[in-house]
């Protein structure tokens, strides 16, 4: 990992069955609750002769992260590896995260009385929260800090077909390249980049 | 008959909540959400939402809380309160009705409005349990705005109704509150700024209910805004914006109204309280008023 490394996730899309383990392995490493599903599997166009294809999704960890635009309360913070992680101490639960985010990533437990809406819950690239390193309140909290043990994060290690990357951003488009090359001419691709939630001018 | 029936069914059913299984935010709208973002010919709402929340409505906010105050002490200081005893022969204006749907709304207002800004400026609050507790306060609060907007709007229509022979020339003289001289001034029984504050905060209020809801909800989804092809997401982003938008206007127009019930007339809040305006008062501010008294006798 360089100096300037980025932390991101990529999901190929040739390689993606739809078997939905990245998501039952993230619901079971971090316990999360009902209604909570940090990651989920999609298919786009789905129907559609040779477009049809799937993606692991969550939260995107983009560089312009607009989720941490709209906080009326800052309780986002992205870490020097482009790592996105709020805190959930501060977090009141508006849910204007979840208006600006593109993918739908930001999730809310709907527990409170009258079912108001509880504090943000989101996936955190398996690296905790602001609270002290693998204490016991982050993990109540935020689930697993695997990458504090340098580990993967789970939904990758877990992947069967080694679909779902997640790493340096440099380093991960050099081996979805490699993957293509070796496919030889033919393989269709629609590399969807999505680092930056919004990158077009309005 | 059939015909009215159908009408009407077809009318409520665009009111009623989709009932389905699937979430309407994270569900299979999420893949039409992701397909359309940022590509041309979509709302681009996700992107309006993230442009304007994070760099207009605290600026917005914030500019009103300091010149509209500004604008009064310089109004207060310069030009000075206008006075009127209370001591003498007063009218019997607003009955105990009104008065009692003036003050739930008031209550209301005096909790939703404070807790509203917090919110806004949750940052230099610092979240966490505090602004939660603003948070809660101000969704508990609204249940009794919600009850006396309707009953006001229904009982001081009427009177509200912008009359243009006296309303224009009000907004000439903007009220008369650029002096200090006790000459009649061009009002029925509400002035040109109370017309238009009231018809702010009532179908203002009505669409602050209205989004208030919508975003207290958040996952459901609603006939009428699927068959105008918008997405459930979007619903909430625009809701969101209008919401606080409109929440800043109507936190500028509370505050005059403060002003100008406490300050610059003075003691005027209190015909709220008793329901009575001093006879001086109604003839110089409210003159066309005060001869539809004298025509019917009343004074």
């Amino acid at each position: 990992m360089g100096e300037f490394a980025r932390l991101n996730f990529y999901c190929d899309e040739h390689r993606c069955i739809n078997c939905d383990g990245c998501s039952v392995a993230c619901a079971e490493a971090h316990e999360l609750p009902e209604y909570i599903s940090r990651r989920k599997v999609i298919t786009m166009n789905e129907g559609i002769e040779n477009m049809e294809y799937s993606l692991s999704i969550a939260c995107m960890h983009c560089t312009d992260a607009p989720c941490q635009q709209v906080c009326p309360v800052d309780c986002f913070y992205i870490r020097a590896d482009g790592i996105v992680l709020h805190d959930k101490d501060k977090c009141i639960g508006c849910a204007y995260c979840l208006y600006a985010c593109p993918f739908g990533a930001p999730q809310f437990p709907l527990d409170g009385a009258f079912g108001t809406k509880g504090v943000m819950d989101k996936c955190t690239m398996c690296a905790g929260g602001p609270e002290e390193t693998n204490s016991h309140e982050e993990r109540e909290l935020y689930g697993q800090n695997r990458i504090s043990e340098g580990k993967v994060p789970v939904c990758a290690a877990m992947c069967s077909t080694k679909a779902l990357l997640v790493g340096d951003s440099a380093k991960i488009s050099d081996i979805y390249r490699e993957r293509i090359l070796s496919k030889g001419h033919g393989a269709k691709t629609q590399p969807y980049g999505w680092d930056v939630a919004y990158g077009k001018k309005l | 008959m059939k015909k009215r029936y159908l009408a009407l069914m077809l009318l409520l059913s665009t009111f009623l909540f989709g009932a389905k299984a699937d979430s309407s935010i994270w569900g299979n709208n999420l893949l039409s959400n992701i397909l359309e973002y940022d590509k041309e010919g979509s709302l681009h709402m996700g992107h309006y939402f993230t442009v304007i929340q994070s760099t207009y409505i605290q600026p917005m906010l914030l500019f009103v809380l300091i010149v509209i105050p500004l604008a009064f002490a310089a109004h207060y200081f310069i030009v000075g309160p206008k006075v009127f005893s209370h001591s003498g022969k007063s009218i019997m204006v607003f009955s105990l009705f009104k008065r009692i749907n003036h003050a739930l709304a008031a209550i209301s207002f005096m909790v939703i409005i404070p807790t509203g800004i917090i919110m806004i400026f949750g940052d230099f609050f610092g979240g966490g349990a505090f602004v939660r507790f603003c948070k809660g306060a101000h969704a508990i609060a609204s249940p009794l705005f919600m009850i006396s907007v309707i009953p006001m709007l229904l009982t001081w229509m009427k009177r509200m109704i912008f009359s243009p022979k006296d309303d224009i020339r009000w907004l000439k003289i903007v009220g008369g509150y650029l002096s200090k001289e006790k000459k009649p001034i061009p009002a029925g029984m509400f002035n040109m700024g109370q017309k238009i504050y009231f018809w702010f905060v009532t179908l203002g209020g009505l669409v602050m209910i209205a989004t208030s809801v919508i975003l207290y909800l958040v996952d459901f989804e609603l006939g009428i805004f699927t068959s105008m092809g918008l997405s459930q997401i979007d619903v909430l982003r625009i809701s969101a914006l209008t919401h606080n938008i409109i929440g800043i206007f109507i936190v500028a127009m509370f505050m005059v109204h403060i002003y100008m019930s406490v300050f610059a007339i003075k003691d005027a809040y209190k015909s709220m309280i008793d329901g009575t305006i001093p006879e001086e008062e109604v003839k110089i501010l409210h003159s066309s008023y005060y001869k539809e008294l004298q025509e019917k006798g009343e004074v």
